[in-house]
């Protein structure tokens, strides 16, 4: 079975708020003192794929980015984890890219590597959480989806998988190919690589790839997007504090009902 | 310095190793003086005992200066677990550059996967830093070696399964140095001969066992005399030693790390006399110290580290690295228990374990005293007139 794991490099989601920028011109985040990591929930599909692969060795996992130079950081990681092979797609861009577009290249990755029978993606990425990648990645290799699964294993003729529903965890089946986004769960928190293998990982290839070579045109990722993106910023925060006085408590609850209803939020 | 691609994600693999595994649990362990056999385990499976064993013997091949990185980011956490790396350490060390390719064969790989644990057995009672004055003995007999005498504060003589010993084996040579031979001893609990008397009880170093070992007839193979020929046992140690004074200093900028950031974050959020305490003058000459000197510290050791991995003579910088880390370790530590006033006094707060595991940096791997002894005597050969 061949898995490709899709993985994004972000700005380390962990950064203390009080370090976190943002740059109103450029409208992306400033990397400043955080880490480079990979998404949070691509981290948990990678190691549902490997999970996949320790049982089946068989199995090749690839993990396929779309993201400049410093992104082989990520991929390097994947192959620490012990993912066969490592993909990246490569752009000079660091802010936010459009979902569709994304996709289109994703997709057209896939199918010029040689496609894939399971195609693996975090359940959104961990900076805009725009959660489209998966979806349209899928649409565009026409493959079925499942949606926040967690688990998945390697059935007869195709896979097998447990899924977060609204109201509880259903388990299903689909042959291959077949895509699914996957959601973090104690059961696919990400392994930590073995020292060794961190170091080989350095010594291993990556095979680069450029828009071009994909018959792309990089305009679909911002200026010919469906979706522009106008202004980004950090909310401000602000607090105050209002001490209700009151005799009885009665008399404090219904000064305290006042107050919620002259604020207009209900 | 900066940091390559490789160190970087092998630092951050044992960062979140650290956090992940070692720091929920460091309380209960260094409370209990409770040996950790689960995070040894998984210290296997990460495969840390095999750092720096060269890859064609199993291991991940990691050269001095990041060898030393890693125990400052473990120390940083726990330094006890840097104690059972440590003389492993060495111990490798000693066979990968000395050993026979019969004896690396053998034993690295084990060593690398961790199944065969070590240590380093020089001191005795009666021989700390004059070790030359050592009384094991090792005779010859038939195929095998019968090592008889008494060892002290043996870190790793317990849980581990092998440990490195140096005894003596020609009473009458020209240099008592010349008379003494390194062994690797294999043991578990039924090796006859090999006698742990009692695990000494410590300030701090805790969780990983310092015992006290006698050796009373106690049979060791002859293909397990390093290098194969007696005479070098002495000359072969100290070699392993400048490595482990190298990785001293690293732990001591580990242990003197997380003090210091403990302390500069208890500064912002404690206040008195209406405003934190960080903006005391008093408190900020105290922070700017100690960063100043645990940055120095460190470039001390990743110097020493660097000429070693050159394949230059690094005695006398790994001599300064850990006299002058090691120090600032002590004083660090108690700044840092100053800055948390009444509270860092108590185990509700991690800088009073710092503040217990600083000495053992300037006792260890050769006291301070006898650093500058070391130190000195370079200089003066360099300086002479
Ligand atoms: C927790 C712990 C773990 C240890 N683990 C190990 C281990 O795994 N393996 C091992 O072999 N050893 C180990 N040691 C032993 C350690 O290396 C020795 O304690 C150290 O070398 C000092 O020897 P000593 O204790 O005999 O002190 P001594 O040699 O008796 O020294 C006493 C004092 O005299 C000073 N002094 C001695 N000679 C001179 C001199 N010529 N000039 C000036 N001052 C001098 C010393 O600096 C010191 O201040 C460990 C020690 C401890 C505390």
């Amino acid at each position: 079975m061949r898995i490709v794991v899709c993985i994004k490099q972000v700005i380390d989601p962990e950064v203390p708020p009080s370090e976190f920028r943002i740059d109103p011109q450029k409208k992306e985040a400033v990397q400043g003192r955080a880490n480079l990591v990979i998404s949070t929930f691509d981290e948990c599909a990678l190691e549902v794929a490997l999970q996949v692969k320790d049982k089946v060795p068989e199995t090749t996992v690839t993990a396929l980015t779309f993201g400049p130079k410093s992104a082989e950081e990520a991929l390097r990681k994947a192959l620490a984890m012990r993912a066969d092979e490592a993909v990246r797609v490569d752009t000079d861009r660091t802010g936010r890219m459009d979902p569709a577009g994304v996709a289109q290249v994703l997709a057209s990755t896939i199918q010029k590597i040689g496609g894939a029978d399971v195609v693996l993606f975090g359940r959104e990425g961990a900076d805009f959480d725009s959660a489209q990648v998966g979806q349209m990645t899928a649409e565009a290799l026409e493959m079925p989806l499942i949606t926040l699964a967690t688990e998945m294993e390697a059935v007869d003729k195709g896979i097998r998988a447990r899924r977060h529903g609204d109201d509880g965890w259903s388990v299903v089946e689909a042959p291959t190919p077949v895509a699914l986004t996957i959601t973090n769960a104690p059961v696919n928190v990400p392994r930590i690589p073995k020292v060794k293998d961190v170091m080989q990982a350095h010594r291993k290839p990556i095979t680069t790839m450029t828009l071009d070579e994909l018959g792309i045109d990089p305009a679909i990722l911002s200026e010919a997007a469906p979706v522009e993106m106008e202004e980004l910023f950090i909310p401000e925060v602000n607090n105050q504090v209002t001490i209700i006085e009151g005799e009885t408590p009665e008399e404090k609850a219904e000064k305290l009902a006042q107050a919620i209803l002259a604020l207009k939020v209900l | 310095m900066q940091l390559t691609a490789e160190q970087t994600a092998l630092l951050e693999t044992v960062r979140s190793f650290a956090q992940r595994e070692i720091k929920p649990i460091v309380h209960t362990y260094e409370a209990e003086d409770r040996y950790p056999s689960e995070i040894v385990e998984k210290m296997q499976e990460l495969g840390l005992f095999g750092l720096n064993i060269a890859p064609e013997y199993g291991g991940a091949g990691v050269d001095t200066v990041t060898y030393a990185l890693v125990f400052e980011e473990l120390s940083a956490v726990w330094m006890s677990l840097a104690g059972i790396l440590g003389t492993h350490g060495i111990m490798a060390y000693v066979l990968q550059r000395f050993g026979t390719e019969e004896q690396k064969r053998r034993l690295l790989p084990r060593m690398a996967s961790g199944e065969l644990r070590g240590g380093l057995g020089l001191t005795e009672p009666d021989a700390g830093s004059d070790v030359q004055n050592l009384k094991t003995t090792a005779v010859r007999q038939g195929d095998r070696y019968v090592l008889n005498g008494q060892k002290m504060f043996i870190t790793n003589s317990r849980y581990g399964s092998g440990l490195l010993v140096l005894a003596r084996t020609n009473p009458l040579a020209d240099k008592p140095s010349h008379g003494m031979s390194a062994f690797i001893v294999e043991h578990d609990e039924q090796t006859p001969g090999y006698i742990v008397r009692r695990p000494i009880h410590k300030l701090g170093y805790k969780g990983v066992e310092t015992c006290e070992l006698s050796f009373e007839d106690l049979q060791v193979p002859q293909e397990n005399l390093v290098g194969g020929e007696e005479g070098h046992g002495f000359a072969q140690v100290m070699s392993g030693l400048e490595v482990g004074r190298i990785n001293v200093a690293a732990r001591a900028v580990g242990v003197a790390r997380a003090a210091f950031e403990e302390a500069v974050r208890y500064a912002q959020q404690r206040q008195t006399f209406g405003q934190p305490i960080a903006q005391h003058q008093a408190i900020q000459l105290l922070l700017a110290d100690m960063y100043t000197q645990l940055s120095a510290a460190r470039h001390l050791y990743i110097d020493a580290a660097e000429k070693k991995d050159r394949g230059q003579r690094a005695d006398l910088e790994a001599g300064m690295a850990k006299l002058f880390a090691s120090e600032m370790c002590g004083k660090v530590t108690l700044d840092a228990m100053r800055i948390h006033g009444g509270y860092g006094y108590t185990t509700d707060f991690n800088v009073e374990r710092y503040y217990r595991d600083a000495p053992l940096m300037i006792i260890g791997e050769g006291t301070n005293e006898i650093q500058r002894t070391v130190i000195a005597r370079q200089l003066l050969q360099r300086y002479r007139v």
